[in-house]
């Protein structure tokens, strides 16, 4: 069973004494998919630095705590833990000129024999709805299609954890819809997906747990229907529907959806 | 031409030029060399289609790079680049020497600018790592090869990113230096944090020390090339001992 667990983590950046996380204590097991909501600076990034076994072994810093994995035990090999950073044109490889050779920058160096990667590479294009990209220079692409590139680019090496870092930020409406139905059909799979995001809106309808991080430690933790709290929308974490609800003075519950606030109106 | 030959032949033919016109004697030897580095400058090079890779079904070759610059383009660029270089050789130097050494660090900075057009770094990691090269050593040598074009691209776009901002990089020496501050340091610093995320990406895509990456595509290594390489060494050998003779 796949599985990442922090338990009492802490964590300082290099030069820093002030932790950017303390005392976190998460699980994400394999077939879930959990979101990360905070303010900026709350710590979600640095937690899938964490889960992701790239903090502190690559960033440096100071850890306490235990993370615990169950699955491949080195970062990156299949089956492994994938993660996909916030900022698409900074994990470009350099090394490719076009989508399909970006792609497979990750299985090849996985050292895959090339039907392998070539089926994989496929695969993962087609998931992310690319695969008439294949031949552009990644470098003439625009953000959207980027960030795109590079989720196809982590999926190809199939990891059991896939640790995803604002994953919708450069995409439209229509995309980033498109990107959170794969997430959620990856869950379904068997994959464990840990989702750092500011997209409140779309969690209640594909997130299994929220987790709800302030200034490094976890505030909160429970549904979706935890983004349609009183205090959730008082701190800017609440869906717009909850957010809209709540300054209506309407009656608490309030609504987390549309569909549930037509219910509720009806 | 450029285009079709092994990343190691490129390299090779690279390295000897400056060397043979630092060995052969002025003004003829650093004179033939500095001919044949800019008549490779005004070859296609990197232009696209001409590199070769194609792992992508119905990919008809790789793209440009972004900063890489086929034919005239690198001639000019590198004439203005050593231009400077013969304005300091001759206030330090007679005329003899100025052309002498004039020449010959023409010829390094027309071969080197020749041969960043013309290899594209992803050509070379696969070539490397064909040949028993670690993964994660291709990619630091490519990734310098590639430095140069990647930086002046993105000094490109901080200054007109300064310039919407009211900095003029026009006018007298004072208006010069601090548009020049105002590009240096964002230049600088976002390199550095580049550096930082870059290497989370790279982890994270599995390039880690002792990697046994699978080549994609790796370029032929043809016998002709093999042997060409060889003659440039085993002629710049004879060349020395000919003029240590």
């Amino acid at each position: 069973m796949t599985r990442v667990a922090l338990e009492h983590v802490s964590f300082w950046y290099p030069a820093t004494s002030a932790p950017a996380l303390e005392d976190v204590s998460l699980e994400v097991v394999g077939g879930e998919l959990v979101a990360l909501v905070g303010r900026v600076g709350a710590g979600a990034s640095t937690l899938l630095l964490v889960a992701g076994d790239l903090a502190p072994r690559v960033v440096g810093g100071r850890l306490e705590g235990t993370v615990r994995f169950e699955g491949s035990d080195r970062a990156g090999k299949d089956g492994g833990r994938g993660i996909v950073l916030p900022s698409p044109w900074t994990q470009l490889s350099g090394m490719a000129f076009t989508v399909w050779d970006e792609v497979a920058f990750g299985p090849a160096n996985l050292g895959w024999p090339r039907g392998e990667i070539a089926r994989h590479v496929e695969h993962a294009l087609a998931l992310l709805e690319i695969t008439g990209l294949n031949s552009r220079d990644p470098a003439t692409l625009s953000g959207g299609e980027l960030q795109r590139v590079i989720l196809a680019g982590i999926l190809a090496m199939n990891p059991a954890v896939l640790l995803c870092d604002e994953p919708t930020a450069e995409l439209d409406p229509a995309g980033a819809q498109a990107v959170w139905r794969l997430l959620s059909a990856l869950a379904r799979e068997g994959k464990a997906v840990l989702v750092a995001t500011s997209d409140l809106d779309a969690l209640p309808d594909v997130a299994d747990r929220v987790v709800w991080l302030e200034r490094g430690r976890v505030a909160a933790t429970g549904t979706a229907a935890l983004l349609a709290g009183d205090a959730a929308c008082a701190a800017g974490l609440g869906t717009t529907v909850a957010g809209v609800w709540r300054a209506a003075e309407l009656a608490a519950p309030f609504p987390a959806t549309v569909a549930a606030a037509v219910r509720r109106w009806r | 031409m450029s285009g079709r030959l092994h990343p190691f032949t490129l390299l090779a033919v690279a390295a000897a030029l400056p060397a043979l016109a630092w060995i052969l004697p002025a003004p003829i030897g650093p004179a033939a060399t500095l001919a044949v580095a800019l008549g490779l400058t005004l070859t296609p090079g990197a232009s696209p289609g001409s590199t070769g890779i194609r792992s992508s079904p119905g990919s008809t070759g790789i793209g440009s790079s972004p900063g890489w610059r086929p034919g005239s383009v690198v001639f000019r660029a590198a004439l203005l680049t050593a231009a400077p270089f013969w304005l300091f050789l001759l206030l330090l130097h007679d005329v003899p020497t100025t052309i002498a050494t004039g020449l010959r660090i023409t010829t390094m900075v027309a071969s080197i600018g020749w041969v960043v057009a013309a290899l594209p770094p992803a050509r070379l990691v696969e070539a490397m790592v064909a040949a028993g090269w670690s993964a994660t050593a291709a990619y630091l040598f490519a990734a310098t090869l590639s430095a140069v074009p990647v930086l002046k691209s993105r000094a490109q776009r901080i200054v007109e990113a300064q310039r919407c901002r009211g900095l003029s990089p026009r006018g007298g020496v004072v208006n010069r230096l601090r548009a020049l501050g105002a590009v240096a340091l964002p230049l600088i610093l976002s390199a550095l944090h580049e550096v930082d995320e870059r290497a989370l990406a790279l982890e994270t895509r599995g390039l880690v020390p002792g990697v046994h990456r699978t080549p994609l595509e790796p370029p032929p290594d043809r016998v002709a090339e093999r042997v060409a390489r060889w003659g440039l060494a085993a002629l710049c050998a004879a060349a020395l001992v000919w003029r240590l003779a």
